[in-house]
């Protein structure tokens, strides 16, 4: 389930920059060069403040980057593409507090479908997330981990064909993790949704992808490109002890510790 | 302009309202409500008292005034709810006046203060220029209405509107300015079109500010409404209290305040609780309910 080699590249991302203009311009990423197979599962790991929001931001159209290009199948993105989702870190503030739960989904959903497969792509998304229950109530009555999952089980129910997620598991429980963990792999098969996915967890950076790109800090450029070879479907226990799993969440540790080392002065 | 329309968000009129609903025992409640009519029994007992013993021509006691209040408005025909005629000839003008009025500067308002507060380039030609008009106080603009629009009606509609457009167009542009990003930022993402953006984010995420100035508004157009019945056409509850006046019917003059108050009470009272069901949301997710 590696990333084929005959696979066509759905995102395409050259010499990506950006400065953050101010009275004090910051950059914020150097030079990012890499490609996204369509239906690959790539993991993004770096340093906080190393630049994944904004290269997330930068890649979904909502903003310009001052450098480089995105290219989806080809074409320069301009605007956020059709067809593409984004779930973002501060879930908290992008649920909209004046909608229920099941009311912040619908509402996502495209004007004409009909009623009946509103409701049930609403109620299957929640449950999906575990949420089976909270439809009613509204996003400020939930814990952050809740909330968290409402802004998952929202792109979801919106079937994107690229999906890109923000630290989309950083505050919920380990349980809840490991089974949103296998929703996304279930997901990815079900709907063959290409997936970004920034974590600050290197386990699980390696659990869910075909490929983790290891960020170095700002000004952001790719460490290293990690191609993962695990068989699938992944199990949480056995895919964790394999050999490779483990040689794999070795290798990017020390890199990004090495990156986390860089500037400091030597012990 | 950030302080100046932050008066306006001061409203003028904010009823007392619970800031916190508990399921008060029933003992408590009506504590609550001896409370707050006990006073104003109180009040109204040392009224009648005073009035009586010095038996002014001027101060009729309060008994008279709405024993005259049920005699003018509420002595008809079961067929019309007791309601008499002059209810239907002087008090519901004046009502439709008014809420014609408001309800015309909440609407245009709100979409003027929504271009000012979205669009960088409007709000940069238009705000100066509001900032100046509003600035006019309304009644000396009665004279022009006046030549422009006669002596009936338009003039008070137009008058109450323009007088009332303010508060709900600078709350409106302080609401949508502070609309999330983040808010924005999901609507890009999920497609919405100008629609879903204007009515699914924009327009709830101002709603508190714009009922506040809508609070506002309703009670400078009741003002307004009186002032406007005191010139041109003699009709409306604005006239009933100056005509008395004029010919020493003190009880039906001080009828007309008292309707006036129950009026201003009735309406607010209406808004509030239309708002608190609307914006229930915004109190709740800033109470940060767990
Ligand atoms: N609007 C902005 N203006 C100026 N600088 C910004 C802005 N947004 C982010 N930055 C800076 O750009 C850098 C990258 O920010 P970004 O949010 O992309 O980091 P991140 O990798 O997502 O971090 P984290 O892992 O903590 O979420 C940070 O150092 C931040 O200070
Ligand atoms: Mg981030």
């Amino acid at each position: 389930m590696s990333i084929q080699a005959t696979a066509t590249d759905l995102l395409t991302i050259e010499g990506l920059g950006h400065v953050y203009e101010g009275t004090e311009p910051f950059e914020a990423i150097g030079k990012l060069d890499f490609t996204v197979p369509e239906g690959a599962f790539v993991s993004i790991v770096g340093p906080s403040g190393c630049g994944k929001t904004t290269m997330l931001r930068c890649l979904s159209g909502l903003m310009k980057p001052t450098r480089g290009e995105v290219r989806l199948e080809g074409e320069p993105v301009t605007g956020v593409p059709r067809d593409l989702a984004l779930v973002f870190q501060d879930y908290s503030r992008s649920l909209f507090p004046w909608r229920t739960v099941a009311g912040n989904i619908a509402y996502v959903l495209p004007r004409d479908l009909p009623k009946a497969e509103r409701a049930a792509r609403v109620q299957e998304s929640l449950d999906a997330v575990g949420l089976g229950e909270a439809g009613a109530k509204y996003p400020w009555q939930l814990s952050g981990g809740m909330q968290q999952r409402v802004a998952i089980a929202r792109a979801l129910a919106y079937r994107p064909a690229i999906l890109l997620m923000d630290e989309p598991f950083a505050s919920v429980d380990a349980q809840t993790r490991a089974e949103l963990e296998d929703l996304m792999l279930a997901v990815r098969e079900q709907f063959g949704m290409t997936i970004l996915f920034v974590t600050h967890d290197i386990d699980e950076s390696v659990y869910l992808a075909d490929r983790v790109l290891v960020l170095s800090k700002s000004p952001s450029t790719i460490v290293e490109s990690l191609d993962v070879d695990l068989p699938r479907p992944r199990d949480q226990v056995s895919t964790r002890e394999l050999d490779d799993f483990v040689h794999l969440r070795s290798h990017i540790a020390r890199l990004i510790r090495d990156q986390s080392m860089k500037g400091r002065p030597a012990a | 302009m950030k302080v100046s329309s932050s008066v306006d968000t001061v409203s003028l009129a904010t009823p007392p309202r619970p800031t916190r609903r508990r399921p008060a025992n029933g003992s408590r409640r009506l504590k609550d409500f001896a409370v707050r009519w006990g006073a104003l029994l109180a009040i109204g007992l040392v009224w009648e008292l005073a009035a009586r013993l010095a038996d002014n021509l001027f101060f009729p006691p309060p008994s008279r005034i709405i024993e005259r209040f049920f005699e003018l408005w509420l002595s008809g025909p079961p067929t019309t709810f007791f309601l008499t005629e002059s209810v239907a000839t002087n008090i519901m003008p004046s009502l439709a006046r008014l809420l014609g009025g408001w309800a015309a500067a909440v609407v245009f308002g709100v979409l003027l203060g929504v271009a000012i507060g979205r669009s960088k380039v409007v709000g940069d030609y238009v705000e100066p220029i509001i900032h100046f008009v509003r600035a006019i106080p309304p009644p000396a603009l009665i004279p022009v209405f006046f030549i422009l629009l006669g002596f009936g009606n338009e003039m008070r509609v137009t008058l109450i509107a323009f007088a009332v457009i303010w508060p709900v167009v600078l709350n409106t542009i302080d609401g949508v300015r502070s609309v999330e990003q983040l808010h924005l930022d999901t609507g890009r993402v999920f497609e919405f079109d100008w629609r879903k953006r204007f009515f699914g984010i924009v327009l709830p995420s101002a709603s508190p500010k714009i009922f506040a100035g809508m609070r506002v508004a309703l009670s400078v157009a009741i003002i307004m409404m009186v002032i406007s019945e005191m010139v041109g056409r003699p009709d409306g509850i604005g006239n009933i209290i100056l005509g008395a006046q004029r010919t020493y019917r003190m009880d039906d003059m001080w009828a007309g305040i008292l309707l006036l108050g129950i009026l201003g009470y009735v309406l607010n009272a209406i808004l509030s609780a239309v708002e608190s069901r609307i914006t229930r949301w915004h109190r709740g997710s800033r109470e940060g309910v767990s």
